[in-house]
């Protein structure tokens, strides 16, 4: 049985939602101020590896949305689809579209280049978390 | 399907001949319709790759009308021949289909008008002859023949590939017609001979001239209709094809015509030889075909008219005998389950069709009066005559003819006349009509166009117009000239004679000075072939050793090495960086970087080692954030904490567990050599750092960036701006990359996890 560290659980039980929240903030803020998908990802990543430190890799791995393979396939796809718009519209591959609609009569500016940056974001964490997780995972013992 | 075989055998036969060889059937059909309706050359071509100037130009003219009827119209025989020989195989299916992929890889070889095209469909060939000779790939001996067959073809296919890039640069097209008209322009480049070299060795290894010549006969391997096809009748000649081709563009240059004619000559001198050391007959019939390549390759490169017409007649008159003295072995093999010629007699009785095949087909392979044979050898007669060759070649002819006639005597007479001697458990039967009338049909043929060499009369001229375009007609007629060739063909069959009455005790005396086994090219393609093990073993031995520091050293070692080469060649300027970009704050970041890189080495303990390593990655950080790039800087601290964090969950289980193997002791980290690695790696990183700091920046780019990011991506980011908009196609292939590489590491990291178990 191996030891557990019981406040870093606790801890960790409120660390990773609100660091995972962190990681969409960034996510969201990067058009304008130091952040994106890219640095996002990372922290998520960063989130799934201190949660296999405090638990174990493969309760790390099975936090992550639809498991590693499909998230990062899934950022990928989203990516991609986020250039179709523009084809529709006559203009190059995954140039951005950019539409603003009011709601409450707050203007909401909104474009496909958040899909992708979304997409990069899942991208990044599925994919580095994988191998990450899967790594340590490879070396633990069971349970 | 096999059921219905078993029921009834007789119709599904029949059936299988009429599906496999309808279509061969048909093109051919066509094409000879066709032949007759519209005059040559016919000129097609689509537009396929524009931006690399590589359409789809079809240029059929005589020289590709003789190719395209012998690949159809043999190729519809060898179709109806294979359903008797491989009937009830099991690879028979495969056999076929690989057959029909090779043939229209052959007609797309010989009506390509492009260089590039050409080749594309010449690797096709080579490709489809690898499967095809190791079809039986249970059996060792066809693995190795098919793989000596690709190597030594596709090594002759990239230096093909390098000559028609080079012959394309030097002539500024790679249109083969173009090619041929604008010769004259460019015939004096000095890279010409460099091209030509190149083009050479790949029509040599396709068409087993010497050196490549051992791949043929042991191509063997092949089941015998694909032998006759690929072997003999079609493919090989594709390498003569190539250079007969080309002709009308180099026949004015010396180095083509000696080249040519030597290793044509010496080739086929060679391998008549060789012909005397085999007792299969198959491998006989191979020796006879390198000769033959031989002779035809000497034929293009001779000069004049009258050898363009020899070499198109030699062409036809080859493929008319050899294909059907191949069937024939396939049906002694057949039915009486042997190819050695010693355990191989008298079988006229048993196989009278068989054998009235054979006779057929080596009256003509020997060059009698009133076979096409004889047409062939009477315009090499002609040819020779006009081109004034050297004493020494018409020699050899000679002899490669005299060879020619004891082989023809061996398949037509040793082996099916005279009395069976030889004790036998069963009795040899006599093969199936369709594997009959192939070979009785091509041999009758070679009678038919003997007796009346008028009708092929304008297939030959418009052929050899293609190799020498100013051919006129009337040299045709002119070349059946009967006094000079009756000569040749009483001495070619005297010699024959005596050769083959004296074929065994030849046998006998000559095996034991087998030089070529020893020293000849294919001992060191043997050599060359067995040592690549050992030499994979060494350098993995020596590179793959699994340790760490081993890898580090090398790497290390590399990348000083090629800086090095780099700055010395570069020659730059040194000086010192300017002062004014120290604040406190960098000052700071560069002294909390060195203290975690100094402490380091002072440090056991690896979870220590970890975090102390860390602040050289945190310090990074630091400096990034007040040297302007806060993105940098953001990314830099996140990478450094996942790192640090992933690899102390490892570390952390790891000490759980005993520890495999014991600790290196702490001196070796000091070992002179890694030290003195490690220092020269730094100073030449410095050193380059120092250098390309003082470099002026350009920084029209990011001007670019930095004032459209706002108006045209509608953000201040620019960092991210880039990223996800400016170069958003390159960011969707990174993180394609990032995903490929999880789908390829997680069955790695699953099966680890298995043997964890």
């Amino acid at each position: 049985m191996t030891r557990r560290a019981l406040i870093a659980e606790v801890f960790m039980r409120v660390l990773y939602p609100l660091l995972l929240a962190a990681a969409i903030w960034v996510l969201l803020r990067g058009h304008n101020a130091p952040g994106g998908g890219f640095i996002a990802g990372l922290l998520a990543v960063a989130a799934s590896a201190a949660y296999a430190l405090v638990f174990d890799a493969r309760q790390a791995l099975r936090r992550l949305p639809l498991g590693p393979v499909r998230l990062a396939a899934g950022g990928v796809l989203l990516a991609l689809l986020s250039g179709l718009p523009a084809l529709w519209q006559g203009r190059p591959f995954l140039s951005h579209p950019w539409l603003s609609f009011g709601l409450a009569g707050i203007d909401i500016p909104f474009s496909t280049v958040m899909l992708f940056d979304l997409g990069v974001f899942l991208a990044v964490w599925g994919a580095l978390a994988g191998y990450c997780l899967k790594l340590v995972e490879s070396i633990e013992e069971e349970p | 399907m096999m059921p219905l075989e078993q029921d009834n055998p007789k119709s599904d036969r029949l059936r299988a001949v009429l599906t496999t060889a309808l279509l061969p059937g048909t093109v051919f059909a066509l094409l000879l319709c066709a032949l007759f309706a519209a005059p040559l050359p016919w000129q097609f071509s689509w537009p396929w790759l524009t931006v690399l100037d590589l359409d789809l130009a079809v240029y059929i003219d005589g020289l590709s009308a003789q190719f395209l009827l012998l690949i159809t119209g043999i190729g519809a025989l060898v179709f109806v021949y294979g359903t008797g020989y491989l009937a009830n195989r099991p690879e028979r299916r495969r056999v076929f289909g690989l057959l029909l992929l090779f043939m229209a890889a052959m007609i797309g070889a010989v009506v390509s008008d492009h260089l590039l095209l050409l080749f594309l469909f010449w690797e096709l060939t080579s490709i489809l002859s690898f499967l095809l000779i190791g079809i039986d790939h249970n059996r060792e001996s066809s693995r190795k023949s098919a793989q000596q067959a690709i190597l030594v073809t596709g090594a002759g296919g990239l230096c093909l590939l390098a000559g028609i890039i080079l012959l394309g640069q030097i002539a500024g097209t790679y249109g083969i017609q173009e090619l041929i008209v604008r010769a004259p322009s460019y015939l004096e480049d000095g890279r010409l001979n460099a091209a030509l070299g190149l083009i050479f060795m790949g029509a040599f290894t396709k068409s087993a001239q010497f050196p490549f010549h051992f791949w043929l006969p042991n191509a063997m391997a092949a089941p015998t209709p694909v032998s006759a096809y690929l072997h003999s009748a079609t493919m090989v000649k594709l390498g003569v094809y190539l250079l007969a081709r080309l002709d009308a563009a180099f026949s004015d240059l010396l180095f083509w015509e000696y080249t040519l004619v030597t290793i044509g000559t010496f080739t086929a001198v060679m391998a008549a030889a060789q012909t005397v050391f085999e007792r299969d007959l198959k491998r006989i019939l191979a020796w006879s075909t390198v000769a033959t390549l031989g002779t035809l390759v000497m034929l293009v490169g001779l000069p004049g008219q009258g050898a363009a017409l020899a070499a198109a007649a030699l062409f036809f008159a080859h493929a008319l005998y050899k294909a059907p003295l191949f069937f024939v072995a396939g049906n002694l093999d057949h039915g009486a389950g042997t190819r050695e010629i010693d355990s191989l007699t008298g079988m006229r009785r048993y196989m009278p069709w068989t054998a009235a095949a054979a006779l057929l087909a080596a009256l003509s392979m020997a060059g009698l009066p009133l076979t096409f044979g004889f047409v062939a050898k009477d315009a090499i007669t002609f040819a020779k005559t006009q081109a004034e060759v050297l004493h020494l070649v018409s020699y050899a002819t000679v002899f490669v003819n005299g060879i020619a006639v004891a082989v023809a005597a061996i398949a037509a007479l040793h082996i099916f006349w005279g009395r069976d001697t030889v004790p036998r458990q069963v009795k040899p039967h006599e093969a199936s009509p369709c594997m009959l009338l192939p070979p009785l049909l091509l041999a009758g043929l070679g009678l038919l166009f003997g007796i009346f060499p008028t009708l092929v009369d304008p297939l030959l001229g418009s052929a050899a117009r293609a190799m020498a375009p100013g051919f006129d007609a009337g040299q045709v007629t002119a070349a059946y000239d009967l006094l000079p060739v009756i000569e040749a063909t009483v001495a070619a069959l005297a010699c024959g004679f005596m050769i083959y009455l004296g074929w065994n005790w030849l046998h006998a005396h000559l095996t034991r000075f087998a030089v070529f086994d020893r020293i000849g090219p294919e001992a060191w393609y043997r050599r060359v072939i067995d040592s690549l093990p050992h030499l994979a073993a060494w350098q993995t031995r020596r590179l793959q050793h699994g340790l760490l520091p081993g890898y580090l050293a090398i790497m290390l070692a590399a990348v000083t090495f090629l800086v090095w080469l780099l700055l010395l060649a570069a020659d730059p300027v040194f000086a010192w960086p300017d002062t004014e970009g120290m604040t406190v704050p960098v000052l700071g970041a560069c002294l909390l970087i060195a203290a975690g890189a100094i402490t380091t080495l002072f440090v056991n303990d690896h979870l220590v080692l970890l975090l102390v390593s860390g602040l050289v990655g945190y310090g990074s950080a630091v400096l990034f954030l007040f040297t302007g790039a806060p993105d940098l800087a953001f990314t830099q601290f996140i990478v450094e904490t996942v790192f640090v964090v992933v690899v102390a969950t490892v570390l952390v289980r790891l000490r759980r567990q005993p520890p495999p193997v014991r600790k290196a002791p702490p001196e070796s980290r000091l070992r002179p050599l890694a030290l003195t690695l490690a220092v020269v790696f730094g100073a030449t990183l410095t050193t380059l750092i120092l250098l390309v700091s003082d470099l002026p920046f350009d920084t029209s780019l990011t001007d670019f960036y930095a004032a459209q990011s706002l108006p045209a991506a509608h953000g201040r980011n620019v960092v991210n701006i880039i990223l996800v908009d400016f170069r958003a196609l390159d960011t969707l292939g990174e993180i394609a990359v990032l995903a490929f590489a999880l789908l390829a590491a997680w069955p790695l990291l699953k099966l680890a996890r298995g043997k964890q178990r």
